[in-house]
């Protein structure tokens, strides 16, 4: 009898199109663990990538947009950028110190310039006012300090951005997996080992009780250690009755021994100076591992005999690729290990160092490889329990195919399928049979959450296919399952469920009546989900029609999903990742003195809690105009509201009343609308005059305007394009073409991105002192709240609002992840003895916990 | 990765010129860049309307595919015919090919397909284009074959191989080759039926002499086609087989070693352990000599020693009279113990418990501490720990009778092993515990190595 799994988390009524074949099972989806973060959504490649349209059109290509990024980088962290550069030049500047003479013909004198300076209104004001000194000073030294600038910080975020770009495409650091399941004493009992925590640097061990008919339980709280780097894969392991649990981190590999009762049990820790890329646990040897890095070494390495290098060979194996992946596992001779690279896979003995060891698996002809293909993923299938399979098999995937092995029979693969997975496939694993002589499941997941299943049965002891692949539900699947939400509550939970999927775990129960398989899977987001997949006979072969699906969550389920939901909905949103630095101290300098004190105690008082400085916490602004009304006549107005309309389930009658009065408002629109085309029209001449690279600005009427930016701005360019017309235009004419200038509407504020780049010597007059501008500023109060762009208050203020926590005690199920746990406390005191270098109780530092985005390393 | 750089070029462009040439690595291909860069929004090649279905099409087959919803991939499989006439001449030429695969996955699992849907899908599909004439039909043969028609998988190769178009490529030579080769086994089929028809026969001479010149010819056929396929680097198993079958049967045992031997030790040829088992059961049913044999072994030895047929290799080399011939019987059986699949083969440890003895007896201690000194490390926990004696005890009696006289020999008294078998021994009154004991107090190596 041919059998199969088949498991649905949607709901039949949501889904009408769901009509498997098997049907009657049922699947469902819990979540046992919820991360007290919000969820922040990786790296896109809209943050890459140059949007505009790029000169050769013939073939799609990825062009990553340094000048934006650099731009960008100029403007909000002119210090870095110019610091060191300014530090340099500090002897040759008098800034008005005493001891510095004027008898060095070396030293200029800045305290004019300064004094220019002091009154300088930024980019933006209308009356901005160049003096000469200024002129003459950045026509000098713009480019000097322009082209450092260029090619210093270019080239290390250039470099930056590639790798950034080449981890975006492949996510290799979590090959393998960070979940790991082991069996506990009880044959029902386990533990799910995990990381959490916003750099992944938490690792939890949590105790779950699985039950043949009903969902597993998470019995009590996790325990946790928190560790100094970011989990990136977890193995584990249970041979002669010891469970073993492998961590590997950027820098470190560390193993743990788990005991029935008590805490895991720390046995040695290992520091790399080279990135590790792959760790491995023997199934032969209690406590034995294989550890691979980015120097090409493989080593062996156990707590009773210390580290044996086996191989190391810099160079790919095959052919020449410059990745420095490698990857190790063993075969079924406990002295042989594989060790992989993306061409190939060959034998390395640890009786016989050697780097020439014969090859398993190459890309190439004998196993007809595509062209580009790479070995992502290898893994040895064999177990020391006696499996229908033979203990020789390896399981080897590149982006396009999986591929089984057989050691013995080198080079020629025994099975080739073609995934046609998405994402890069990292997770495999092989379960024993859910029953005797039933053909033995072989998961494979991809980064992206797809899920394939095979089914190989080893009649002969060569494996075969027993059905055809099938794929599993992902987790973006369980959406219809959900209660409809909010827009904003919808796309929370739908980037919730789509985050990269980074463990995954299956169990097959033992001793169960009917024969199941549970599947947990890790994600990005730190969510640990469930779903039990049940062994159906395979009914294709007898009626076409399919029944119609009975799929259902399990009410308790549901009840589950609806608390997590609950608990992820709390979680205040998450900010815009980035917001240009409005505060401006300057602005509190020139409060009035009764004011003056308050700001001060609102500030310390902030500070000292390490939390969000308010508006609440400032004096109340000073009296300025009302912010400019919405124009009449935006787009935005018409869709909000429709929008509201629709709401309150009004939308054909703000239809209606739409058609029948919409003549005379078109007119005024249409006239608005060519008035700003025309003027933004004109400034792109003039700026692609300039930078012929420049895309043309997108005609759209200003917000919220907001005079600030767009001042800044318009004289940014008249700046810009001086030298130009010195040329042309008669100086009488030059202040009324200024004044007309900077009294123009703004063009698309993307447009100005790059002339900023351009003259970054004008760009460092600007962001030595942000704050001076006082005029446009108390125009719009708006601007002067903080939103605070740092990151280090941002994630301050997630972790010690106490909102946040309190969201635990709330949810019985969710555990408290931040709650000190005591009996961790005797661990990591215990660990002194034994450990070489400790994971250290300090809670990593806040910008080292921070994901790149939030603060980009430039090497600084 | 260095697509990307050279993607950078509108940038910085002289330096990523010289970058790329003088690199010709080979990019990794990611099948997934494309939806990256689609999702930046306005960059990226929209592509025609047209080309946008077809491949949403596609993904619904597939996905459909993948959920064994075949009724389901059927229908959108109608629709997914028109990518045979897009404008991309690539893409066109590609379509068949894909189309057959997607069919033929459907229809083979299609609960309501039958025999003659496939074959009229076949049919057609073959004569789309000219690309995929030949693999096709290969492949439906083998569907025929897969459903017992092996007539109409014969005549359906017959006619591929006929088949011809333009100048023969080297992708279109292999696949003939094969295709002749299956024809060939198809030959060997009905050999094979004809010569037990034979055999069976009881009838008159002229019967008998008609049938044979029938069988010939069908050993002709077959014999043309399965040496030619033999020829070419690969893993042949199936077909050698029957041709060494057929020639055996026609007396020519020196083409069949030939046949073996060159299948076995031509270095062109991947790898195969399976090589070098038919050429020595070959020569074993020939008798051949022993240290034929053993040669023969030795390779095999090198190349998988964890084979079960290693433990006939330990018998010969124990019967064999040359001295380095026992040494390397011992070293045969700890080879076999290694791997994990044998851990708790019986017949081996039995074998090794014996032959530890008869060394020990023999005086060639230095043989086992020899072999020992390169497990010592690890053995001790992969073969004779406490949580195993207590395993093998309550499994199987006889192996940890025989594993706990190993370990006794080489770890001495004091291993957990010994002491835990020998103490539950002990207990129940087993006879052979000791005599078991005895030995191992006298002969233990580590004992004789303080001596």
């Amino acid at each position: 009898m041919e059998t199969s799994f088949i498991s649905s988390c949607l709901d039949c009524k949501l889904l009408p199109q769901n009509s498997a074949p098997f049907t009657k099972n049922l699947g469902l989806l819990l979540s046992l663990i919820f991360l007290s973060d919000p969820w922040d959504p990786e790296l896109m490649s809209q943050d890459l990538l140059f949007r505009g349209r790029v000169k050769q059109p013939a073939r799609a290509k990825a062009t990553i947009d340094v000048i934006e990024q650099l731009n960008h980088f100029l403007w909000d962290h002119g210090d870095i950028a110019f610091g060191p550069l300014g530090m340099l030049l500090q002897e040759n500047f008098n800034l008005g110190e005493k001891k510095k003479s004027r008898k060095n013909k070396m030293v200029m004198n800045t305290e004019w310039l300064l004094r220019d300076l002091n009154g300088y209104q930024p980019k933006g004001c209308p009356w901005a006012h160049l003096s000469t000194r200024q002129r003459r000073f950045s026509l000098l030294g713009g480019t000097v300090l322009g082209e450092e600038v260029e090619n210093l910080l270019g080239g290390l975020l250039h470099e930056e951005l590639e790798t950034r770009w080449k981890r975006l495409l492949l996510d290799e650091a979590s090959t393998g997996g960070a979940l790991g399941w082991v069996p506990g004493a009880k044959p029902h009992h386990g533990q799910l080992v995990y990381p959490t925590g916003r750099a992944h640097d938490q690792l939890n061990f949590q105790k779950v009780k699985l039950s043949p008919t009903n969902e597993p339980q998470a019995l009590g709280d996790p325990s946790h250690i928190l560790l100094r780097g970011p989990v990136r894969q977890v193995v584990t392991r249970t041979i002669q009755g010891e469970a073993l649990v492998a961590v590997r981190s950027d820098h470190h590999c560390a193993l743990w021994k788990l005991e029935h009762r008590g805490p895991p049990e720390p046995l040695q820790v290992l520091e790399m100076e080279k990135e590790a890329t792959g760790i491995s646990l023997s199934p032969h040897l209690p406590g034995e591992l294989a550890v691979c890095t980015r120097s090409g070494a493989v080593c062996l390495w156990s707590p009773q005999h210390g580290l044996q290098q086996i191989h190391k060979d810099p160079e790919t194996f095959v052919f020449k690729d410059p990745s420095s992946w490698r990857w190790a596992d063993f075969t079924a001779h406990p002295r042989v290990l594989t060790v992989a690279d993306r061409t190939g896979l060959r034998f390395a003995d640890a009786r016989a160092p050697s780097d020439c060891g014969e090859l398993l698996f190459r890309v190439g002809a004998e196993a007809s490889c595509q062209r580009g293909e790479r070995v992502l993923l290898a893994q040895y299938l064999g177990t020391p329990d006696p499996l229908p399979l033979s203990p020789t098999l390896h399981l080897v995937c590149t982006q396009f195919s999986l591929y089984l092995l057989d050691e013995r029979l080198p080079l020629v693969p025994l099975l080739k399928w073609n995934h046609g997975l998405l994402s890069p496939p990292l997770l495999a694993q092989l379960l024993p049979p859910p029953y005797p002589e039933a053909p033995l499941p072989l998961l494979l997941g991809g980064l992206g959450g797809h899920l394939r299943m095979l089914h190989l049965s080893g009649s002969g002891r060569t494996p075969q296919l027993a059905a055809p692949p099938q794929s599993l539900p992902s987790l973006i699947d369980s959406l219809p399952g959900f209660p409809v939400l909010e827009p904003h509550g919808q796309q929370l939970l739908q980037e919730r469920l789509r985050a990269p999927l980074t463990g995954l775990a299956a169990v097959v129960p033992p001793g169960c009546p009917s024969p199941t398989m549970l599947l947990f899977q890790l994600s990005a987001a730190g969510d640990v989900f469930y779903q039990r997949l049940w062994l159906q006979p395979d009914t294709s072969s007898e009626s076409a029609v399919s029944e119609p699906s009975a799929v259902s969550w399990k009410p308790r389920a549901v009840a589950c999903c609806r608390r997590w939901l609950k608990t992820l909905l709390q979680v205040p949103p998450t900010l815009p990742s980035w917001t240009p630095p409005t505060f401006s101290q300057h602005h509190l300098r020139w409060l009035k003195e009764e004011n003056k004190g308050k700001v001060q105690e609102g500030l310390r008082a902030a500070m000292a809690e390490g939390r969000l400085l308010l508006q609440g916490d400032l004096a109340p602004l000073p009296p300025s105009d009302p912010p400019p009304a919405h124009e009449p006549f935006g787009t935005e107005d018409k869709l909000s509201e429709r929008l509201e309309a629709s709401w309150e389930r009004k939308g054909a009658i703000w239809w209606d009343g739409q058609r029948d009065g919409s003549r005379l408002p078109r007119k005024r629109q249409s006239r608005e609308k060519r008035r700003t085309q025309l003027s933004s029209s004109f400034s792109s001449v003039r700026s692609t005059s300039d930078f012929s690279d420049v895309n043309s600005p997108l005609p759209h009427p200003p917000k919220t305007p907001s005079p600030l930016h767009r001042m800044s701005e318009t004289s940014q360019s008249l700046e810009l394009s001086q030298e130009l017309w010195v040329k042309n235009i008669p100086r009488e004419r030059r202040q009324t073409l200024r004044d007309y200038l900077a009294v123009l509407p703004s063009p698309d504020s993307g447009n100005c991105s790059i002339p900023q780049f351009q003259n970054p010597s004008s760009q460092s007059l600007s962001t030595s002192e942000p704050g001076k501008c006082s005029v446009p500023c108390s125009q719009n109060p708006r601007t002067q709240t903080l939103f605070s762009p740092l990151p280090e208050s941002y994630s301050a203020f997630y972790s010690q609002n106490p909102n946040s926590q309190s969201l635990y005690s709330q949810n019985p199920n969710s555990q408290s992840l931040y709650s000190p746990e005591p009996a961790f406390n005797s661990v990591f005191h215990s660990q002194n003895s034994s450990i070489q270098k400790l994971p250290s109780r300090h809670t990593p530092s806040l910008a080292g916990s921070q994901p790149l985005r939030k603060k980009p390393r430039m090497g600084f | 990765m260095d697509a990307f750089s050279e993607e950078l070029m509108g940038f910085v462009q002289k330096d990523n010129q010289v970058e790329a040439s003088k690199d010709p690595v080979p990019e990794i291909h990611l099948p997934w860049l494309s939806q990256h860069i689609q999702s930046t929004g306005s960059h990226g090649q929209k592509g025609t309307n047209f080309a946008q279905t077809t491949s949403i099409c596609l993904n619904f087959i597939q996905e459909a595919l993948l959920k064994h919803q075949w009724q389901r991939a059927s229908e959108f499989l109608q629709c997914y015919l028109q990518t045979l006439e897009d404008i991309n001449s690539q893409k066109r030429q590609m379509a068949p090919e894909i189309i057959w695969k997607l069919g033929s996955t459907i229809l083979y699992n299609h609960p309501k397909s039958n025999v003659e849907t496939f074959s009229a899908f076949a049919d057609r599909m073959k004569n789309i284009g000219v690309q995929n004439y030949l693999k096709i039909s290969l492949q439906h043969a083998l569907y025929l074959l897969h459903n017992g028609m092996v007539e109409d998988a014969y005549r359906n190769l017959n006619q591929a191989e006929s088949w011809r178009y333009g100048e023969m490529s080297a992708s279109q030579e292999k696949l003939i080759k094969l295709i002749q080769a299956y024809r060939g086994l198809l030959d060997y089929y009905t050999w094979s039926k004809k010569r037990t028809e034979v055999s069976s026969f009881d009838m008159d001479g002229f019967a008998t002499n008609a049938a044979t010149q029938d069988m010939h010819s069908y050993f002709r056929q077959a014999s043309v086609n399965l040496h030619e396929i033999i020829k070419i680097p690969g893993v042949w198993d199936t077909f050698v087989k029957s041709y060494v079958e057929m020639l055996e049967f026609y007396g020519d045992q020196d083409g069949a070693r030939q046949v073996l031997t060159d299948y076995a030790y031509d270095n062109n040829f991947p790898s195969n352990p399976n090589a070098h088992i038919y050429l020595y059961k070959f020569l074993k049913k020939e008798k051949a000599p022993e240290d034929k044999l053993i040669s023969v072994l030795k390779i095999l030895h090198q190349i998988v020693p964890s084979h079960k047929i290693m433990l006939e290799f330990h018998m010969l080399l124990k019967k064999s009279n040359k001295e380095e011939h026992h040494k390397l019987g011992l070293e045969v059986l700890l080879a076999i113990l290694d791997f994990s699949g044998c851990t708790e083969n019986i017949t081996a440890w039995s074998y090794l418990a014996k032959y530890l003895k008869q060394i020990i007896k023999g005086k060639h201690r230095e043989w086992v501490q020899e072999g020992w000194s390169s497990r010592k490390d690890w053995w001790p926990t992969f073969h004779f720990s406490y949580y195993l004696a207590k395993k093998n005890w309550k499994e199987n009696r006889i192996l940890a009778l025989k594993k706990a006289f190993t370990s006794g020999i080489l770890l001495g008294k004091g291993c957990k092993y010994f002491m835990y078998v020998s103490k539950q021994g002990h207990k129940i009154r087993e006879k052979s515990i000791k005599t078991m004991k005895k030995f191992v107090m006298k002969h233990n190596i580590l004992d004789s190595e303080e001596h």
